[in-house]
Order: structure tokens, then sequence, then C-alpha cells
């Protein structure tokens, strides 16, 4: 029976080859689509879910008095709250920011790189994370002056050379030190945490190596910068925890911020558990929820092609269902041939999709910028999940065909009498509309997507980063001689005629600021002001004019303001957000009146325009504008000519003044742009979901448009000799169809406007 | 072996009721080789779905081998079918995707024969109608007598104790028609029972008795023999 029914459905299959191609291919297409979407949905699934201690791991955040939260915090607390609380068995800290510098390896200079995935651990960050070492003693990491590398970072200071005993030499804000390489270790693709480099925090612990940095002593509790992770005893109630570490925040810290502590369990660091946690996540839940979604439309669509047309075909299976019943055949022995028939389609449809998706994977990963292969889906739930929908899938849509097909009394089949047109021809058109429904509403919704990333590209940011471009500030050779070698480098680089204008800074348009703070306050404060927090930018005298940011009032710094003291200095520019923010009624009041910040006056001598410092997503945050000589970021805006030669002339100067250090440079307007990363990179998969989606709509419809000729040839014959032309037969048949794509279409529209919004 | 009594068939469409079958009464004994006469739209097909048990009659009494089987279930209907029952249509109703060995497979396939069996029990049928060297050839590639033959092998494959011909030699030229209602005739001289419905007053002479219709009920019988 079963080798029968085989046969046959092969037969038929190749038979009907169109009918086929456009099932099978639609189906793969679907399917593949879904298995790729699987694969993103069960890699963010399956971040951070390496760590052993996963459960009893949680994380230290920070939320301000509007609910904002940041896992930044003073490094003092780990120590104290391991010490006042029993459940608090173990912690571990580590900073991704703060100490980014120059690494060179200590016997090779040409092996010199500007870092960005390092930082500073504990020393049991080995022990406490789960990342396997792969050479070298984890137990050496407790030491001062250690660094251990990851795979990438081997190789790419070392080679094929065993790196352990090796040594590297870090320049950062804390100067000059080197570190023994003391072991490699491997970072799955799947961890939130991301070093090249790691080294040991416990170097930190000796003020001497701080380089006068006092504001990041290990034991302050007064700089947020580092991370910490608390491993809290078995069965442990971390609210009670995270209560015990709210009141302890409250009575050591003097100057009262209006943070309270939160306990965040590491699982939903990546992923918070549901909408309604607002924690900071590195992951974004609506994004896997949408791609979820889209990957169950996109399939539904195909299954949908397979139910249209097979039941459009009926007409051809009819009679063969009518002689199977005549010589014996029950409804049941039918619906399983028929189930068979579709699990069978829907089995070559797998195998093809696991093709296609070899096939587009590395278009795919160009578009989420990971690297997802079909092996990820093994180690992960979700994929079985996925293979069950499959099944019941093609159980379902073969289900309901075979109900239908094997439900023909053979009496009216036999004798040709069947109702041709009616048969489930209203089903099949609610199931184009809706095919069409969603592939249109992906569609407007990506549009609308896309039109809003566009705007948010092309707003006028109330500054020009245009033209502009970026050097990162030398760390190589801080020594006694860095500020004279900078100011011939200024001297030399003003000579030259490609560039307009110039400036130095602690951080850029697109670049985040380079703290924040409260404790501000003027006379007219109410209570509680001190609370709200303000973003600090470290500029030079030039960085308005560079970036043409407009004055509202009040006068820029001087080139003598930049060069005071930090401590010393007295005057800042605020712009209006901050002057609305201190609750002044005006610029001009603003101007006239001291402010306060903790114990120190300041004085405010310019009211900077609003501008967009960071993503426009954002609302425009309070800045205080602080007069300091920082070489963190030289920005240069070069005359539009001959931009490779202007660079290439930079470099040999750079080198000239800064030997040793990486010449590394980008565009302002690029650079800012690139917080809209995880936005493009949405926007374009939305875009290629949709198209594909559209893509096997479209099949489908086909597929029934040359069924509906196929039906209709002898009345189209008839009309012919009748003296029908060409255009009024096509227009005969594809009204029907375009009817329904219009319907499709009003449906789709308030469906995007409401996904949008 | 059948014996049908005050039998009704209606069909129901949106504005007419059209009746089928009108109190229709006859009697066909074991062995018979019966003729269905009349005029198009006077009830034959219906007639002979009802005997075939493809269709409900809407009253009356149908007693198939002693057993009233008007109101059998669809499950119990197809079960007596497949086990007493063959047919032979005027459009031969073949499986286009299947050979002609396969076609003539499918009744055993259902009546769960042993593979060997059935590879022994098709060949067999399909030596005795002369096709056997078409037996891996599809419908399309034969000729419309060779497929009327396949169909008569489907049929009696089985071993039933009844055939139903609705017009067999309908859609075949004169010698292809008389070579079927040779085979029929030998068929019902082994002692299987037949009851064709036909047109054709030279086929019915084939048979022992003709019956005619007139508006679903039966006017005359004509005993030839
Ligand atoms: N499915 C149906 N729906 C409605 N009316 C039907 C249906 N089948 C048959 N009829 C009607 O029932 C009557 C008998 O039909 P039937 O097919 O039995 O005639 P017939 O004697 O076989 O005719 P022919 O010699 O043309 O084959 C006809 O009037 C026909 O129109
Ligand atoms: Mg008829």
């Amino acid at each position: 029976m079963f080798k029968n029914n085989f046969k046959i459905a092969f037969r038929n299959l190749k038979r009907n080859k169109l009918y086929s191609f456009i099932n099978i291919s639609g189906l793969a297409m679907g399917i593949a689509a879904f298995l790729l979407i699987l694969e993103y949905v069960s890699f963010e699934k399956s971040v951070n879910g390496f760590h052993k201690n996963i459960s009893s791991i949680y994380r230290l955040l920070n939320e301000n008095t509007k609910g904002q939260t940041w896992p930044q915090v003073e490094p003092g607390w780990a120590q104290k709250a391991k010490e006042s609380f029993a459940e608090i068995k173990d912690y571990c800290r580590f900073e991704e920011g703060v100490g980014q510098g120059i690494v060179q390896r200590s016997d090779k200079k040409d092996a010199t790189f500007r870092e960005v995935n390092m930082g500073y651990a504990e020393g049991n960050f080995f022990q406490f994370f789960s990342f396997n070492v792969l050479k070298g003693n984890a137990a050496e990491f407790k030491k001062p002056n250690v660094v251990f590398l990851s795979e990438a970072g081997a190789k790419k200071y070392f080679a094929n050379e065993n790196p352990v005993g090796k040594s590297l030499v870090l320049f950062n804000q804390f100067g000059k030190a080197t570190y023994s390489v003391e072991g490699v270790f491997s970072i799955p693709a799947n961890s939130d945490i991301r070093y090249d480099l790691v080294f040991s925090l416990e170097t930190l612990k000796n003020p001497a190596n701080l380089n006068d940095n006092g504001w990041a002593r290990l034991d302050n509790l007064s700089s947020q910068y580092i991370n910490t992770y608390f491993l809290l005893s078995d069965g442990a109630d971390y609210k009670k925890t995270e209560q015990k570490l709210i009141s302890l925040r409250n009575e050591l810290k003097k100057d009262k911020d209006g943070i309270v502590f939160r306990l965040q369990p590491f699982a939903n660091v990546h992923l918070p558990a549901s909408f309604s946690d607002n924690y900071q996540t590195t992951g974004n839940l609506k994004y896997v929820y949408i791609l979820g979604i889209i990957a169950l439309l996109i399939l539904a669509i195909a299954w949908f092609n397979y139910i249209n047309l097979s039941t459009a075909n009926s007409l051809k299976r009819a009679s063969e269902v009518g002689v199977r019943k005549v010589v014996g055949a029950t409804q049941q022995s039918l619906v399983f041939q028929f189930l068979g028939e579709s699990l069978l389609v829907n089995c070559i449809g797998f195998v093809m999709a696991l093709v296609l998706v070899q096939l587009i994977q590395p278009l795919f990963n160009d578009i989420i910028g990971k690297e997802l292969s079909l092996r990820s889906l093994i180690n992960n739930p979700v994929w079985i999940m996925g293979l069950g929908l499959l099944l019941l899938g093609s159980l379902v849509s073969g289900a309901y065909t075979a109900f239908s097909l094997s439900n023909f009394k053979p009496v009216e089949t036999l004798k040709g009498k069947l109702n041709k047109s009616a048969k489930g021809a209203t089903l099949r058109k609610s199931l184009v509309v809706f095919q069409f429904s969603i592939s249109i509403a992906l569609l407007l919704a990506t549009a609308l997507i896309y039109r809003q990333l566009n705007y948010m590209q092309n707003q006028n940011l109330g500054v020009n980063t245009e033209q502009l471009v970026i050097i990162r500030g030398p760390e190589v050779g801080r020594d006694s001689t860095y500020s004279q070698r900078r100011t011939a480098f200024w001297n030399d680089i003003t000579q030259q005629s490609f560039i307009k204008d110039y400036s130095l800074s602690g951080t850029i348009p697109g670049n985040g600021y380079n703290f924040a703070t409260s404790g501000f306050t003027q006379p007219g404060s109410k209570k509680g002001d001190e609370l709200k927090s303000y973003s600090f930018a470290i500029i030079d005298s030039r960085y308005l004019n560079t970036y043409q940011i407009p004055l509202k009032a009040g006068r820029n710094f001087t080139e003598a303001e930049t060069g005071v003291e930090w401590n010393d200095n007295s005057k800042v520019m605020l712009n209006e957000k901050a002057i609305e923010e201190l609750g002044f009624a005006s610029a001009e009041d603003a101007l006239r009146t001291k402010i306060q910040w903790d114990e120190r006056q300041l004085e405010v001598i310019g009211v900077v325009k609003n501008y967009h410092h960071t993503s426009l997503q954002r609302a425009i945050d309070p800045i205080i504008f602080y007069p300091q000589n920082n070489s963190a970021y030289f920005s240069l805006r070069l005359s539009t000519n001959k931009l490779q030669n202007s660079i290439a002339k930079l470099e040999t100067i750079y080198k000239r003044y800064f030997t040793d250090n990486p010449f590394e440079y980008y565009f302002a307007d690029e650079n800012f742009n690139r917080q809209y990363i995880t936005e493009q990179q949405y926007s374009r998969l939305f875009t290629t979901a949709s198209i594909w989606a559209i893509i096997i709509a479209c099949l489908g419809l086909f597929g029934l448009a040359t069924y509906t000729v196929e039906t209709r040839t002898k009345e189209i014959g008839v009309r012919k000799v009748l003296g029908a032309s060409v255009f009024t037969i096509t227009q005969l048949l594809s009204k029907d169809f375009l009817k329904l794509v219009c319907i499709a279409i009003v449906i789709a529209s308030p469906i995007a406007w409401y996904v949008r919004t | 072996m059948i014996k049908i009594t005050g039998l009704e068939k209606y069909y129901r469409t949106e504005e007419v009721e059209t009746i089928a079958l009108n109190k229709l009464t006859i009697d066909v004994k074991e062995g018979e080789f019966v003729a269905v006469m009349g005029p198009s739209g006077c009830g034959k097909s219906t007639l002979l779905n009802i005997l075939g048990l493809l269709d409900d009659p809407d009253g009356g009494s149908f007693v198939f081998n002693g057993i009233e089987v008007a109101g059998f279930n669809e499950r119990k209907r197809a079960d007596l079918r497949k086990k007493n029952i063959g047919f032979v249509f005027q459009s031969f109703n073949l499986i286009d995707e299947l050979t002609v060995f396969e076609n003539v497979e499918l009744p055993l396939i259902y009546n769960n024969v042993k593979a060997t069996d059935r590879k022994k029990r098709v060949e067999e049928v399909l030596d005795n109608l002369k096709i056997m060297h078409r037996r891996n050839h599809y419908p399309q590639q034969l000729s419309g007598g060779q497929q009327q033959r396949v169909a008569v092998a489907r049929a009696v494959v089985n071993n039933p104790k009844l055939i139903l011909a609705d017009e067999p030699t309908g859609n075949l030229d004169s010698s292809n028609g008389n070579e079927v209602m040779q085979l029929l005739t030998e068929l019902n001289e082994k002692g299987t029972t037949i009851v064709m419905v036909t047109h054709s007053e030279h086929d019915a002479r084939y048979s022992h008795r003709i019956i005619r219709m007139l508006d679903g009920h039966a006017v005359t019988e004509n005993i030839l023999i």
C-alpha cells in the first residue's frame, strides 16, 4: 500500500512539473527562511548560556530616578557587599572602557594595535565565568601584571608562536606597563563578554600603577566605571539581597545622587525575561520576537501555497479518488495517501531548504553581522521546537488537502459532474488575500522603517560632521616631551593648506560623553534637583568652530582657559537643555548666576545651542562642556579635493611626532551613523524577509493563475472564436487576481501602520 | 441476488427536485446477465450506482445477497463493495499515473491480498484478457479497446459476484465493442452476475433479459432466453 502510494505521489510530482516546482520551491524558500531565522533566534536565546553558574550569578546595576539603568558601578561596592552579606559567595569585577589603549609586543614594535576589545578583570575571572583556558594556568591571572589572550588576540600578536611567557606593553591612561602573557582562552560566539585581551585587575590594586588617576582606585565609591557580578548561594532570594544592597549604598554614600542598586539575573543580561523588564540588556527582545513572527508568517505563506495548489489541482485528482473508492478504498486510506504525499512534498522541500540555507547563509550572516550556521541550531532546544513546528505544519496543511480530496463522492467525480469552480475557491481566494496582506504589510512596515532610518541619517543634527576626519590621539610615548611634540605636531598640521579647521577633545559626536554626574545646583534650585544627572564633554577652544555648533549666548572658551588644570578650572559652557534642567529662566540668566557642583563653584561663560551629540533616537542630554587640552580625539576638517593625498600627508606628520602609535582615522559622519548599525541590519533583514515572502506568495499566485488558464482553456477558445482579443482575455483572467491583491492592499495598510506604532 | 422494491432517489438542487428513481422494483438472480435500457436521463446510471453501493437510496428496500443494505453507512458499503462488486465504466476510469499492472492490482491491494498472490492473480487475469504484453504501459499509451479490457480486468481481478457495467462499449468502435461484450459473456458463463446499462440494442442481445426504464421506473421486461 505504502509503496503504491509513494509511487503515485512521485509520478504525480513528475507529471505536474510546474505545480511540483512551485509547491516544492515555495516550501523550500519558506522553510529556508524559517531555518535561518530560527538560527538567529536560537543564537540570541543561547547567549551567555554556557556559563556553568549562570543561574546563581547576578549583575549589579545602577538605576536613576528616571528608571534608566546601567551596569557601570563604583568598584568599591563588591568587597563591601561580600563582607556584609553571607549569601554573596563571591564577586567578579571587570571593566570594558577606561583601560583601553595601545598594546605593543615588547620584542617587536610592528605588532602595535589600538585595542577596543580589552579591559581589566578580577583575578577569579576564569573561575567565576566559564571560558576555557586553552594554554597556561587560570590561577596565574590572580597576579598583577598578567594578561590572558583570546585565540584571536594570540594570533594577532604572536601568529603561530606560543604566547605564554612572552610579554605585552600596554599604553593607556594608567601609563605604560608591561604584562606577562600567562594564558590563552577561547570565547564562544554566544558570549556577551568579548575580550581579545584581558589584563589582571590586580595590577590596579596598587595605587602606584594608577598614574595619578585617583578616581579609579578599586576601593572607591564615587567613580562608576566597572561591571560587578555577584555569585549568590543556592536558594538565596536575590530580591532580598537587592534591598540590602540599596540600604548599604544609602548608608555609605555621602553625596546623595538618587541612584538605587538593582540585581539583574545574568540569564537576563542579554534578553530580558519579558517586555516589562526594562533593565539594560545587550540584546533586543523586540527584534527577536518580530523576526520569529516573520519566520512563522513566511512559513504560513508557503503552506498556503501548498493548500491552494493542491486543492486547485484536486479536479485532476478527483477521478483518481473516485476510482480508488470504487475499487474499495476507504476515506481513511485515502487520507493516509494524501497525508503521505504532503509529507513527501514537505520532506523534499525540507531537503531543498537545507541546500538553500547553505547557499544563502553567507549573505544572511553578512546582513546580521554574525557567524551563524545550521550547526548552531543543533546545540539548542529551539531546534526541536522548530522541527516539531515544521512537522505539525506539514501535517495540518496536508490534512486539509487530504480531507478535502478524500471527501469526493465517487458518483460525482466519475461522472465528471464535480462542480468545477466552486469547490474550495472561496478558501483559496481568502488564503491568497491573506498571503498578500502579510507580504504587503511586511513590505510597508519595512518601507516605514527605512524612512525613519533615512530621516535619522539625514536629519539636521545641529552639528556639521561632513568632511571631518577623526584621528585617535597617541598613547605611546606620553613622556615629558609629549606636550612639546603635540604642539609641534599642531604647528605642522596647521601649515597644511588642506586643513580648514581642527580641534582636540575628549569625546566627539557619536561617541558618547566623557562621563555623567550629578550634584549641580543654582541658587534657585529646588530640593531634589541635585539628583539630576549631567553629561560631560571635554573640549578645547576650537571644538565649536570645527563642528560648526553655534553659541546661543555668552562666549566660547579661550585657548588659555583650555590649558588650566582640571581642578583649578571654574569656567564651563552649558547646552540649552542643561540650562533648562538647572531651572534657569533664560540663557542670560545662567550667564549671570554661578552654579554649584558639590563644593565647587562654576561660572557659565557660554550657552551652546542644542545639538545631537548621540543618536537621534535619544532625547538631547543636558551637557556640561569642560575646557581641557584632552587628546583622545583629533578632529580635522579637510578641504574636499584630494582626500587620499591629504590623509597620507596627515599620517606622515602623525608618525613623525608620535612614533609607534598606530595611525587610525575615520570620518565623523560615518562614525556617527554607526550608532544606527543595528537598525540598519534589522531593516535590511526585514526588507529581505518581506521580499522573500512576496516572492513565495507570487509563486503561488502564478501557480493558481496557470491553473485557472488551464481549466478555462475551453472557455478561452470559445471566446476567441467569438472574436475576443488577446487583451480582453488577459484582462478577463487577471481581473480576479488583481481584485484579490487589491483587497490585500486594503487590509495590509492599516496593519502595517499599526505594527509600526 | 438483488431484490429491489419501491426504490426512490431524488436529486435536490436549489430550485428543482429531480426524481431520478421512482418506486423502482426489480429482481436480479444469481448468474443472470441483465441489460438496462431507456432514454437518456431515465435513471439508469443512478440505479447502477445504488446497486454498486456507491450511492444511497432515498427510499425503498435493497436486499443484496439476502441482506438489507439500504441505510448502510459509508464504511460498511465500502467493505461490501470491495469484496463483491466490480465496475466497468463507459470512460474506462483508469488511473493515469499507474501502469496497466498497477491499475489491475489496485482492488487486491485494498482487499489486503499479499504481494506474491497479487502478482500471480493479476498476471493470470491479464493473460486471460490478452493484454499481458502491455502490463508496464500507462493507460494513455493504449487504444480505447485495450483500455476497456484493462478496466474489465480490474473489475474481475477480485473474483466479484456481481459486475456492473455502465455503457461499457459507449466509447468504442463496433469491433472493440464486440470484443468487450464477448468478455462479459464469458465471465457470465463462468457464473458472474452482470448488470449492464446500454443504449445499443445489439449489445443488449448478449444479455438474458432487458429491463426497459422510463422516468425512473421499469416499464417492460424482455426475456431473451
Ligand atoms: N448529481 C445529480 N444532481 C442532480 N441531478 C442529477 C444528478 N445525477 C443525476 N441527476 C438527474 O437524475 C436523472 C437520472 O440521471 P441518470 O444519470 O441516472 O440518467 P441516465 O439514465 O444514466 O442517463 P444517460 O443515458 O444519459 O446516461 C436525470 O434527470 C439527471 O439529470
Ligand atoms: Mg448514464
